[in-house]
């Protein structure tokens, strides 16, 4: 684009006067004036009076209404973006249909299975599940009680095979799951209670 | 003629939000054919200029209580009608109206002169059509509605300096397309 002499510009805003600018300047600021004149020209259209005041005439309708005509009227909706945001959507829609995100859940492996705690302490601030699995840590796998009826649960994904563990309520008292069914004495002399998990078919 | 076209923006404003509805006539009569022009300029459409500008009234009657300067009712219009223009803008830009218009054609009877200026005016429409609407608004305003930089501030919602940046950019941007288009 060739810049304007800034004397143009002066002229034109009024800032100087007119016949300062040497004679090359002074037809340029006459093109656009002569543009303007001629844009400046009433074009032939039609008054849009009578119908102005016909619609003005009648109620506004109610915005329940007009929210029914926003619905049911044509909207262009344009969606402005840089070109570099574009490939990197495109990129991203072509990784996802390649790469589909096929679970949401833990991911499992072909030896590991799904163990679920369930035990009913109605009085207990806490539940934690111990275990061979966790190294007998308390606190490292706590159960929920959403519900808040004493019912506590926990799922949790573990290995494929035998393992021992105790619950332990209030974080100092050490109970065997009544639920287990299966216990197994340990070198002091505790019943722990006994899970077997499956690794999950495929 | 009408006594009540002497009255003031202000005073005819009154009298509307008092329930005297048909003085807005004097206002649709006062600015109509301005309003009308600029919309035509920046559409490009006949058709299109009179539904902007129609709906554009009717939004002004209905909104007139929250005009805050009655004084500058003026460029307060045109910022109403110069956003129905880009709503029209937006939709042709997504193809859901069609601008396009053939420029005015001289009627065979017509003198040399109209002829003339007939062409004339096709090749400074289709130089401003060249222009963004940013521009092509800028220049309008500026020197077709012969408005002040604090009036297109009013309408556009821009700052001074950026007005005037803009308005030299639609000079020079015009100058260059007339140049390329003759």
């Amino acid at each position: 684009m060739n810049p304007i002499d800034p004397r143009v510009h002066q002229a034109l805003d009024g800032e100087i006067p007119r016949d300062t600018l040497p004679p090359e300047l002074r037809r340029q600021a006459e093109r656009l004036e002569a543009v303007a004149a001629l844009l400046a020209e009433t074009p032939a259209i039609e008054s849009v009076a009578a119908r102005v005041m016909a619609t003005v005439a009648r109620p506004a309708p109610t915005r329940g209404r007009r929210l029914v005509r926003w619905f049911v009227t044509p909207h262009a909706i344009v969606l402005r973006m840089r070109p570099l945001w574009s490939v990197a959507l495109a990129a991203g829609i072509l990784f996802l249909a390649f790469f589909p995100v096929r679970e949401t859940g833990p991911r499992l492996g072909q030896e590991e299975g799904v163990a679920q705690f369930v035990a009913r302490f109605p009085d207990a601030r806490s539940v934690a599940v111990v275990g061979s699995f966790n190294d007998w840590r308390p606190g490292s796998i706590p159960l929920e009680d959403v519900d808040h009826d004493g019912i506590w649960r926990a799922s949790i994904v573990l290995p494929a095979g035998t393992h021992e563990y105790m619950f332990v309520v209030d974080g100092e008292r050490w109970v065997a799951d009544p639920l287990a069914g299966r216990y197994i004495e340990d070198d002091f002399g505790r019943e722990n209670s006994l899970l077997i998990v499956r690794p999950t078919k495929r | 003629m009408d006594s009540r076209s002497d009255l003031s923006d202000p005073e005819v404003v009154a009298r509307v939000l008092n329930g005297e509805q048909e003085a807005f006539g004097i206002l649709i009569r006062r600015y109509e054919p301005g309003l009308l022009r600029y919309a035509a300029r920046m559409l490009s459409s006949r058709d299109l200029a009179e539904d902007a500008v129609a709906e554009g009234l009717v939004r002004a009657y209905r909104h007139l209580a929250s005009c805050r300067d009655p004084s500058r009712l003026r460029p307060w219009l045109y910022r109403i009608v110069a956003n129905r223009c880009k709503s029209y803008l937006a939709r042709r830009d997504a193809g859901d109206v069609s601008l396009e218009e053939a420029p005015p054609l001289a009627d065979p009877v017509d003198n040399e002169a109209a002829v003339e200026q007939a062409e004339q005016m096709a090749l400074v429409q289709r130089a401003l059509a060249t222009l963004s609407a940013e521009k092509r608004e800028a220049f309008i305003l500026k020197h077709v509605e012969g408005m002040s930089y604090e009036e297109m501030a009013v309408v556009t919602g821009e700052r001074v300096p950026a007005l005037k940046m803009r308005v030299h950019r639609a000079r020079e941007a015009l100058l260059q397309a007339l140049e390329e288009h003759q």
